[in-house]
């Protein structure tokens, strides 16, 4: 490795380290970190919460790395697909009591529906918007994801309207020692997200179609002559990019509420990810978002009027990471 | 002497390239003889390469056609004429450097055949250029020669009909290239029909039974290796007016 190389990644590693401590610090200096039982278990309990959203975050995260990994596509339209999954699984959880039937549709099963339902909205738009742009100027793509994200949240504001929507789903805690308790409906999204991630690292690595996936990606001239349809690839994998979003989307409606508008902070959250992570490394995507969940939830415990300033972790965590080592923990150099 | 149309197994008629104001390829004709090994060679820019990228679909020609097996491939995308059994190396390896030498066979697609004898043909081949060894390691890690074995053997994952080799022995030691020149043969022995473009004449010269000679865009000289030898017109073209 060369000199630089192992400069940048200590100088991001130190960033880090100070950006895990400035929480506690400023909790010291606002007197408000008591070195007592129930504070350490309120702590243990917000790290563990932080790695559960973590792994939501991974969620789309890895949708976006994946989508950018194989067309340098940047997606902004990421968090309008994650919360698009949102509504989907909404509408399904209540279309039994809608048509009178007094059933509601479990949030995980109604993936089975939304998201074979994304992976087709993301095909087509690959297939219709973005096959004729990829390769050219990064900046067509990148203007035709937004106006499609624009699209999408007015469309959604159209059919839904503005009102925040929630989805009572397993509210309970559970309890791992009698003061350290973690939501029910947190450990259960946190286990799907994890079992979904897996899935598709396995698919990328064992599977024929996954291994053309990973060839496009690490060089679309060659995979072409090696017989790979570059174009049905990149609809696959921006379809599967949305899919894994939606999938986002669903894990995310079953602990917060959302809004059509809510999609651009989860554009922000998968951006920081894949950045801290490195852009198009799938195992950089699930470290970032683990990292991100946490360090958000220890600036809510910790800094006073601190859930104000959550959003803040993902833009200096972004930031701060493209300032010192622009490819991020593991992503290839570039150039 | 022109040859029958079941004895070619390429046939490009009139192929037009142009880059802005250079033309790369300028209406050049060319027919490669099917079962056989032949050389496409010509000083540095005489447009071997572009060739290469137009017969392969890498480059769409402006003009021109490419018949193989009597369609015209002219325009066609690099994996549809991969699939039609026509495949290439490039001047420079091009391998999946993070991709193990075995992933790396397998990354090919559009085989008719089921997985478990994709994985024993991908063995099968990289025993047959000496890569068993380096199964598991990254194609990054591999040597230039390694890489240009992998690449070969790639290539030849479809069972292809015709083979585009460009610039084989470039980078690669002699021990290599003996051994590399002896797969070669092999194929040809298999009835495969290879086309290689090379700066290497001891390569063109003692390996290929047709040779074909370009200068600014355009075919100057096709015949056997003595013929092109003493084809005044090619040295002109390698050496200048003398």
């Amino acid at each position: 490795m060369e000199k630089s190389e192992v400069r940048s990644i200590y100088l991001l590693a130190g960033f880090l380290v100070f950006a895990y401590a400035l929480p506690f610090a400023v909790g010291v200096w606002t007197d408000s970190i008591f070195y007592d039982r129930q504070w350490l278990a309120d702590l243990a309990t917000v790290a563990l919460s932080g790695l559960m959203q973590g792994g939501v975050y991974a969620m789309f995260a890895v949708g976006l790395t994946l989508i950018f990994g194989v067309m340098r596509v940047i997606n902004v339209a990421h968090g309008e697909l994650v919360v698009l999954g949102a509504y989907l699984t909404w509408v399904m959880f209540n279309m039994p009591e809608w048509l009178g039937i007094d059933v509601y549709v479990d949030p995980l099963l109604s993936m089975v529906v939304s998201l074979p339902l994304a992976f087709l909205l993301g095909y087509g738009i690959q297939k219709l918007l973005l096959n004729a742009v990829v390769g050219g100027p990064e900046l067509t793509p990148l203007l035709i994801t937004f106006g499609i994200g624009i699209s999408l949240v007015n469309i959604v504001e159209w059919i839904f309207t503005t009102d925040y929507h929630t989805i009572p789903y397993e509210p309970d805690a559970i309890h791992l020692t009698a003061s350290i308790a973690v939501g029910k409906n947190k450990v259960i999204s946190f286990g799907m997200a994890f079992l979904i991630s897996m899935s598709v690292y396995i698919f990328l690595k064992v599977a024929r179609l996954g291994k053309a996936i990973r060839a496009t990606a690490q060089n679309a001239d060659v995979a072409m002559v090696c017989g790979i349809n570059i174009y049905s690839i990149y609809m696959i994998t921006f379809g599967l990019g949305a899919a894994l979003a939606a999938a986002g989307g669903t894990l995310v409606s079953i602990q917060f509420g959302f809004n059509p508008e809510t999609g651009l902070q989860y554009t922000v959250v998968a951006f920081a990810i894949i950045i801290l992570g490195g852009r198009g490394n799938f195992i950089g995507a699930l470290i970032g978002a683990l990292m991100l969940g946490v360090i958000e939830n220890l600036i809510a415990f910790m800094v006073p009027n601190g859930s104000a300033m959550v959003e803040i972790a993902a833009y200096g965590l972004m930031i701060c990471t493209l300032l010192i080592r622009p490819r991020g923990l593991m992503g290839a150099k570039e150039g | 002497m022109a040859l029958h149309k079941d004895e070619i197994a390429l046939d490009v008629q009139d192929l037009h390239k142009h880059f802005g104001g250079i033309k790369a390829v300028d209406g050049c004709s060319l027919q490669f003889p099917k079962g056989k090994i032949s050389g496409l060679i010509g000083p540095n820019g005489s447009g071997k390469t572009t060739t290469f990228n137009l017969l392969t679909g890498v480059t769409a020609p402006d003009s021109g056609k490419i018949l193989y097996n009597g369609e015209n491939l002219a325009g066609l995308k690099p994996y549809k004429i991969f699939r039609k059994g026509i495949t290439r190396t490039f001047q420079i390896t091009r391998i999946y450097r993070e991709m193990t030498t075995f992933e790396n066979m397998l990354s090919v697609a559009g085989l008719s055949i089921p997985e478990r004898e994709v994985r024993q043909r991908a063995e099968e081949l990289m025993d047959f250029v000496n890569l068993t060894g380096l199964r598991d390691e990254y194609g990054g890690n591999l040597s230039y020669g390694q890489q240009k074995l992998l690449e070969f053997s790639r290539a030849l994952m479809t069972d292809p009909d015709l083979i585009l080799l460009d610039e084989p022995a470039a980078g690669v030691n002699r021990t290599l290239l003996v051994e590399l020149l002896k797969h070669i043969h092999e194929l040809q022995e298999q009835g495969k029909t290879i086309i290689i473009v090379e700066h290497d004449m001891n390569v063109i010269m003692n390996h290929c039974e047709k040779i074909f000679v370009m200068d600014y865009g355009v075919k100057i000289a096709e015949g056997l290796p003595e013929e092109i030898q003493a084809n005044k017109q090619v040295i002109e073209a390698y050496f200048g007016h003398t």
